[in-house]
């Protein structure tokens, strides 16, 4: 498991200093695949069935084939497929999401002294940090619905660790919340492109009356 | 069964016009109008027998699930004036609201029963659930009375400033009850009179009260919704508004004071003296500048409630001084003034409509002579307006006479300088009001009544039909018989607060109150005989030397024959008093020229006085200002930019996480 944590961080730290759509949405993709891995590890290790695997089986269906596909086949509409930002704000990125992994780990010490998944909840809080710092600091629609997945993975690794195992229900209703929103979002940003001729969301300030 | 609760359904019943079929339009509104002539004759039946009669048990005790209705002496004082004043008021409406046949009749008939119904249920709610309920429907429907000649641009924007001042009123009467009732057992008022709310609290919640019902009753400086909004609604409702629901105010902030907030505190009684006579004096004179009649009523009421808080201020003050034998002379007051003056405001408002409904006009400008056109209505008025001035032998005076011994009262009991020094301020006060509010009166009448047309819109006057003179003549009835017969009246209101067992203060003779060291006595009925002799005495000299010729001939006027614009207008008789009060009203004049072809002829002019409202300059335009500001202050902060907005929640998370840690 560490050595996914590991792989985990790198993933998630690239990921801030990426401007290029399609390399955006192959990082998200290897993202959901180490995701995927430690929902197996985590399944097998405490029970074992169908139950057991469908987390990891509907995260390589959801996270790692449906939505990066989606996004895929958007960027390629796309004409522009490079993100204009200046080095200044991709550093920021990277240094906040230095101070998220560190805040993490405080949290971790203060809240949970002694539990033994620390490194992942330190990683999944800084997921769910730089997933909304993405969505903050970047204005390209495709770059920030990859921000929501990284949000969302790291929600999912955390409650997959706090609570060993969701009901079914539960996380049947959790991967179709996040495929509706894709779907959704990946409409609306087609939409945009239509409109606009841009996926750059500052465009919509326009729309302000 | 009840008789009280027989006249709620009795007004629920009228209140059903509203659903009536279009074409009964006139009988809906003959038969919703007996309803409410019926319910408030029973309203003020069982107010008026469960005050004579000893007071054992309750005037009402019912409660359905968390709703209750539970009345005491107090809440009987006001539902006899909302019986009275709705029934001589409801007969008036008869004829006068027939004028809206085809506007919405219906609609203001039924409303009116809603209203009359709501009245009552916040005079009897005996819990605070049940009197917030009353307490808003009751602004609702004054708020769709007020509005119901929509079609008028300026009826709309009154509406809605009286709608959003009681809102704002009804805001701070909820957190007063709030701050009690999360004090004690239950919102019930009877478990709510065992509150345990202490210091500081007890400060805002009284604050609070006070700042909710002072704005329902017009004190200033709250008091702007008030002359906007008597004028725009029709005046039946006026006169309800401004004879009862003004009432209802002091009903609300008479039982906070006695039963739940107490008045052990100095402060308390203070400001609500000092609030109600710097109303009462600048209201006052604001009237005296109105042109507009049912202005200056509105102005009017403004001042009265002024001079019947400042009496309950001065009770509460002498309770907080241990002195309750005494304090009982004001509280008294303050209750036969709240009487009088729902009688008297009720006849002038209702007076006023049988005007406009004359002439056409509210601008007393443009009237004159109305006496010859309409001399029954005109006698009424007269009655009305000396009632308003406190004239001997009507009512008004009762009531300002009790306010008067009452400071006399507090002045003999003041102990020290400062107390001495604000009594003298206080009777500077009342003598400068009432030497207005005469000036005022004197001015309405004459001005409207006296005289010559000023225009021709008075040569069509006509006098009124019958159920409005009826209406007016039973006010105008009532407030000679109280003023002449004070004494039943003035124990009833007596025993109310102090108890049946007190010494009553009226008599045979008249009202005596020794409680000032001296005994003072006001007996009308010995001056009336006194007037009585003397005019036969003065008839007798005059008739032993004029020798029955009379000649009559047009006023001497250096050979020319007067015309009415040599009259004295209404603007010109308020003249010395807008020169000597000048640094309060500030008035603003603008000269404009339509036309000036030359130098010397054919040049226009339009010239016009304008009286700014002191608080709406000093203190609500700033206010509004400042609002203004800040909002497009915290535009800032709401970009509308969705990063932005998720940028705060992530700014929130990290807080909530480091401050989780911490």
């Amino acid at each position: 498991m560490e050595y996914l944590v590991v792989f985990l961080v790198l993933v998630v730290f690239l990921q801030t200093r990426i401007t290029n759509l399609r390399r955006a949405v192959i990082c998200l993709a290897s993202q959901s695949v180490i995701i995927s891995i430690a929902c197996f590890g985590l399944g097998l290790s405490s029970g074992s069935g169908l139950h057991a695997l469908l987390p990891g089986i509907l995260t390589l269906a959801v996270k790692v084939i449906f939505i990066p596909g989606a996004v895929w086949n958007l960027v390629g509409k796309l004409t522009n497929e490079r993100e204009i930002l200046s080095e200044s704000n991709v550093n920021y990125s990277t240094m906040a999401a230095a101070l998220f992994l560190v805040m993490g780990y405080a949290i971790v010490e203060r809240l949970l002294p002694g539990s033994a998944g620390r490194d992942i909840i330190a990683a999944s809080i800084l997921m769910i940090m730089t997933g909304l710092s993405l969505m903050v600091l970047r204005k390209r629609a495709i770059i920030q619905i990859v921000g929501l997945i990284t949000l969302e993975n790291g929600i999912y690794l955390l409650g997959l660790l706090m609570t060993e195992g969701l009901p079914l229900v539960v996380e049947l209703g959790v991967f179709l919340d996040v495929l509706i929103a894709v779907v959704v979002l990946v409409i609306l940003t087609s939409r945009m492109r239509l409109s606009f001729m841009t996926t750059d969301t500052s465009v919509m300030k326009k729309l302000k009356g | 069964m009840n008789v009280l609760l027989g006249s709620l359904l009795v007004y629920l019943v009228g209140a059903l016009t509203i659903i009536w079929p279009k074409k009964l339009e006139l009988t809906a509104h003959y038969a919703g109008m007996l309803c409410a002539v019926a319910a408030s004759g029973m309203t003020a039946f069982s107010g008026i027998a469960y005050l004579i009669m000893p007071k054992s048990a309750l005037l009402i005790d019912a409660s359905w699930g968390s709703y209750s209705l539970i009345a005491d002496g107090w809440s009987g004082v006001f539902v006899s004036i909302t019986g009275i004043a709705g029934f001589f008021i409801s007969i008036y409406a008869l004829d006068y609201a027939k004028g809206y046949l085809g506007k919405r009749i219906r609609a203001l008939t039924g409303l009116w029963n809603l209203f009359l119904l709501s009245i009552t249920a916040v005079l009897l709610a005996g819990d605070a659930f049940t009197f917030i309920v009353a307490w808003e429907i009751m602004a609702l429907v004054s708020f769709l009375l007020v509005n119901h000649e929509a079609g008028n641009k300026d009826t709309v924007a009154a509406a809605y400033q009286y709608m959003v001042m009681t809102h704002l009123g009804t805001a701070a009467i909820l957190i007063a009850f709030y701050l009690l009732g999360s004090h004690s057992a239950s919102f019930s008022f009877a478990d709510m009179m065992h509150n345990n709310l202490d210091g500081i609290m007890r400060h805002i919640a009284f604050l609070c009260a006070f700042a909710g019902f002072a704005l329902k009753s017009g004190l200033m400086p709250l008091h702007i919704w008030l002359p906007n909004a008597h004028p725009a609604a029709p005046s039946h409702v006026s006169a309800l508004m401004s004879g009862v629901m003004l009432k209802v105010a002091l009903y609300g902030f008479g039982r906070f004071v006695f039963q739940f907030i107490g008045m052990d505190v100095f402060w308390y009684g203070l400001l609500v003296m000092l609030v109600g006579l710097v109303s009462a004096f600048l209201a006052v004179l604001y009237g005296t500048m109105e042109v507009d009649m049912k202005r200056i009523l509105a102005y009017s009421s403004v001042e009265n409630m002024g001079i019947i808080f400042a009496a309950f201020g001065c009770g509460m003050v002498l309770m907080s001084m241990n002195l309750a034998p005494l304090a009982v002379v004001a509280f008294t007051a303050a209750m036969v003034h709240a009487f009088s003056h729902s009688l008297m405001k009720g006849l002038m408002f209702m007076s006023a409509g049988a005007v406009m409904h004359a002439v056409g006009s509210k601008n007393i400008e443009k009237m004159g002579g109305l006496i010859k056109k309409m001399p029954y209505t005109a006698f009424f008025t007269l009655i009305g307006a000396m009632a308003l001035s406190s004239m001997p032998f009507t009512s008004g005076l009762i009531g300002e006479w009790l306010v008067l011994q009452s400071f006399i009262t507090l002045a003999q009991q003041a102990g020290t300088p400062e107390l001495r020094l604000l009594v003298i301020f206080a009777f500077i006060m009342l003598g400068l009001t009432g030497a207005a509010a005469l000036g005022c009166f004197v001015r309405l009448y004459g001005i409207a009544f006296l005289g010559r047309p000023r225009s021709h819109i008075v040569e069509n006057a006509h006098e009124q039909p019958f159920f409005m003179l009826l209406g007016m003549g039973i006010a105008a009835f009532l407030v000679v018989a109280a003023g002449v017969v004070p004494d039943p009246v003035v124990n009833v209101m007596q025993s109310v607060v102090a108890g049946p067992l007190s010494t009553p203060m009226g008599g045979a003779f008249g009202i005596i109150w020794g409680g000032s060291g001296h005994y003072a006595v006001y007996s009308p009925v010995l001056i009336l005989a006194l007037a009585i002799l003397l005019g036969i005495f003065i008839a007798a000299i005059f008739i032993g030397t004029t020798r029955g010729f009379v000649r009559r001939d047009v006023t001497w006027n250096c050979g020319t024959y007067p015309t009415s614009r040599q009259q004295y207008t209404a603007t010109g008789f308020s003249k010395p008093l807008r020169r000597a009060f000048g640094t309060i009203l500030n008035p603003q004049r603008h000269t404009e020229y339509l036309r000036k072809d030359h130098d010397y002829y054919g040049r226009k002019m339009k010239f016009y006085l304008e009286i700014p409202d002191l608080f709406t300059e000093k203190l609500y335009k700033p206010v509004q200002t400042w609002m203004i500001a800040s909002s497009s202050a915290f535009r800032h902060i709401q970009e509308g930019s969705v990063s932005l907005y998720i940028g705060y929640t992530m700014l929130a998370m990290i807080f909530v996480l480091i401050w989780g840690v911490l």
